[in-house]
């Protein structure tokens, strides 16, 4: 279980879903939208790009990858078994 | 040669049905599955509405699946004020009693459970589970598609792949099958999980949802309309607490979601039945969130992108089929299961599994009255328009006409096609509703759940005069259906036609009748309260063996 567990209630994390989710620095205009939808905080804007702050809290919404028009977002599920769980959804 | 039949990518609500009806014709049938568990990566409402029992998998509607509680309608709170409390009430879509709650407008329930209750059945006929496995790509021969790769590295081939991923459509994309969808049509519900003990839930819903809809300076629906208002389901001892909102609104502006916030704090200390009454007896269990597809369905474009391949086929959420109105998806999930395992079940038993054979399934979604209705029907997205006039009477009109009677001016047509549809292609299946609704409720009174009739010790009631005669009434119904099959069917196929003016004599109807029904529901409670309590006592002490389905049905 990681440590998100305290901030996010009821939730469950298995350790090793890795990066799933990338941005390509090269086509990120750092419209910031990622950020906005992000209701794990994941993504921070440093440099004029966005970046993934920390995925611990992620529950793989793909909210970011829906709005990044630009394609910068790749956005893949953390390999089987990974990732957050829930029993109440 | 393929190492499986049929590949099912995806064990959340569609999923498990398509593979069932695969193993059962003999197809060697494998389901993946992402999560560790099935359903722990599937968040929901959730109700799912009647129609996706009766018109949906007959293991579903004839066996036993886990539900929190029956739902015997919407009560809808317009709040003009939240300050002052000037909320109006539309509280008209509701099963009258005393047929309510036996009687029931759908069934909440938790996905984890659910979906693995129907995993379950899907192995018990011969499916083989794979979790924590990532279908990762398709395989292709020829340009067509024939397997998958999993996260594993292994390549598994399939003469069929039905894809039942749910709406990111990460493989349908990745197989260049459909494109993603536009920000505009995904909305993220932001869910909170309360524990509530079952005695409060009990008195202060009953089974009645509570929606809730406002202007957006009330902060209890998102800004103008694109989304839901808060949404509240009672489960058996815990309420669900969702509110939704589009990654896009008008003039191409993505909203900050961190407003969510400001919302829930807003709606739990100033919306007065939920601070005074609700407030003191709960308990937050969890927050989580996941986006669905709302408003794909309105969408051309979106609606024409392709739903097969060579060798593969979209259902689901992931073929876009998520209600545009009600906000279920679970329904069309069903349904297009359904289709999509005898179109492959046809395709593989014809050697043809090329697209030019799998369209006959778009062709049955296409003409599906149930799924059209619900992917087309635009009371939820037109809010928008009312709330960026503050247009009250048009805010009542939609409130009304989606989540209140009104809606029976749209859904009254395909609802009775599908009662004819159905009676005419086997007209046994009239017992069998009539026997689900008592079971599910006797099952939820007592948490009786994935049984199999005849398979482990049934707990027994008892057999009252009454019950005696609810069963011989059902053998004789079992008896005359069976004898009279041939013209019962033929009777309902020569009524599907006259389905057609349903609709129209609804809208004639409704806004004349709905007063005086209203009146008479009033009128009549100190008979028809007593009354439904009587039914919940007559099903509740049955012998559920009067409530089976007989052999040969169900689990
Ligand atoms: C907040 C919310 C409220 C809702 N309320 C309602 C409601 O009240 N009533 C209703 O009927 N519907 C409701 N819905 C919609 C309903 O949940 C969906 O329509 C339904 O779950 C769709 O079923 P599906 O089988 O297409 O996909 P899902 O049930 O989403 O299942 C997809 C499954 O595939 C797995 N998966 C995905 N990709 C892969 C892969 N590449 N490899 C292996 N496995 C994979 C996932 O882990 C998941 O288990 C709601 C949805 C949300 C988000």
């Amino acid at each position: 279980m990681g440590s998100q567990a305290d901030r996010f209630p009821g939730i469950e994390w298995v350790e090793g879903a890795g990066d799933f989710i990338k941005i390509d620095t090269e086509l990120c205009d750092a419209c910031a939208r990622c950020l906005k939808v992000c209701l794990a905080d994941c993504f921070e804007i440093s440099e004029k790009k966005a970046r993934v702050r920390s995925l611990a809290g992620c529950l793989e919404c793909a909210s970011c990858w829906f709005v990044c028009e630009r394609g910068a977002i790749d956005f893949n599920w953390p390999p089987g078994g990974k990732g957050y769980k829930s029993l109440w959804g | 040669m393929s190492e499986y039949d049929v590949i099912v990518v995806g064990a959340g609500f569609g999923g498990p049905v398509a593979a069932k009806k695969c193993a059962e014709a003999g197809l060697r049938t494998v389901m993946l599955e992402r999560g560790e568990r099935v359903g722990q990566k599937v968040i929901s409402g959730l109700t799912i509405p009647f129609y996706g029992f009766i018109f949906g998998p007959a293991f579903i509607r004839d066996g036993n699946p886990p539900i929190e509680r029956p739902a015997d309608g919407i009560i809808n709170y317009i709040v003009k004020d939240i300050e002052t409390g000037d909320i109006e009430i539309d509280d008209t879509l509701k099963i009258p009693k005393p047929l309510s709650p036996v009687l029931a407008f759908g069934y909440n329930a938790y996905c984890q459970p659910f979906c693995e209750w129907e995993a379950d059945r899907a192995v018990e006929s011969g499916v083989e589970l794979r979790t924590s496995t990532v279908a990762v790509d398709v395989l292709r021969e020829d340009g067509a598609v024939a397997g998958v790769v999993t996260d594993g590295g292994e390549r598994l081939g399939a003469k069929v792949v039905i894809d039942a991923e749910g709406c990111q459509g990460l493989l349908a994309i990745k197989a260049g099958v459909r494109k993603k969808y536009p920000p505009d049509v995904i909305s993220l519900a932001d869910c909170y999980d309360y524990e509530m003990s079952k005695a409060d839930v009990d008195r202060i819903f009953g089974h009645t949802l509570r929606f809730c809809w406002g202007w957006d300076e009330q902060k209890v629906a998102p800004p103008l309309g694109y989304g839901n208002g808060l949404m509240v389901w009672p489960y058996r001892q815990s309420l669900h607490f969702i509110q939704d909102q589009c990654l896009k609104t008008g003039s191409g502006k993505v909203p900050s979601l961190k407003d969510f916030d400001d919302y829930h704090r807003n709606i739990t200390s100033g919306l007065p039945w939920w601070s005074e009454e609700v407030a003191p007896h709960i308990r937050l269990r969890t927050r989580i969130w996941d986006g669905f597809e709302i408003f794909v369905g309105l969408d051309d474009e979106l609606r024409g992108m392709p739903n097969h391949a060579d060798g593969m086929i979209l259902i689901g959420d992931a073929a876009g089929l998520e209600s545009t109105e009600l906000c279920d998806g679970v329904p069309a999930a069903w349904f297009s299961a359904e289709i999509a395992a005898d179109v492959a079940i046809d395709a593989i038993r014809a050697g043809d599994t090329t697209a030019s054979f799998l369209k006959r399934y778009d062709e049955r979604i296409k003409a599906h009255p149930i799924i059209q209705w619900s992917i087309s029907t635009t009371n939820r997205h037109d809010l928008r328009y009312a709330q960026e006039n503050h247009d009250i009477d048009m805010l009542r009109k939609l409130v009304h006409d989606g989540w209140g009677l009104g809606g029976f001016a749209s859904i009254t047509t395909p609802l009775l096609r599908m009662i004819f549809d159905s009676i005419s292609e086997d007209p046994s299946i009239l017992s069998s509703w009539i026997r689900m609704f008592p079971r599910y409720y006797y099952n939820w009174a007592h948490e009786r759940y994935g049984d199999a009739p005849g398979g482990r010790e049934r707990p027994r009631g008892v057999q009252t005069l009454g019950h005696r005669a609810f069963a011989a009434f059902m053998r004789s119904m079992d008896r005359f259906l069976q004898r009279f099959s041939s013209p019962v069917a033929k009777a309902a196929a020569f009524m599907t036609p006259a389905t057609s003016a349903a609709n129209p004599v609804m809208r004639f109807l409704l806004p004349r009748v709905e007063p005086f029904y209203l009146a008479a529901l009033k009128l009549l409670e100190p008979v028809t309260d007593p009354l439904s309590r009587k039914l919940v006592s007559f099903v509740t002490r049955a012998d559920p063996a009067i409530f089976d389905s007989p052999p040969g049905r169900g689990e």
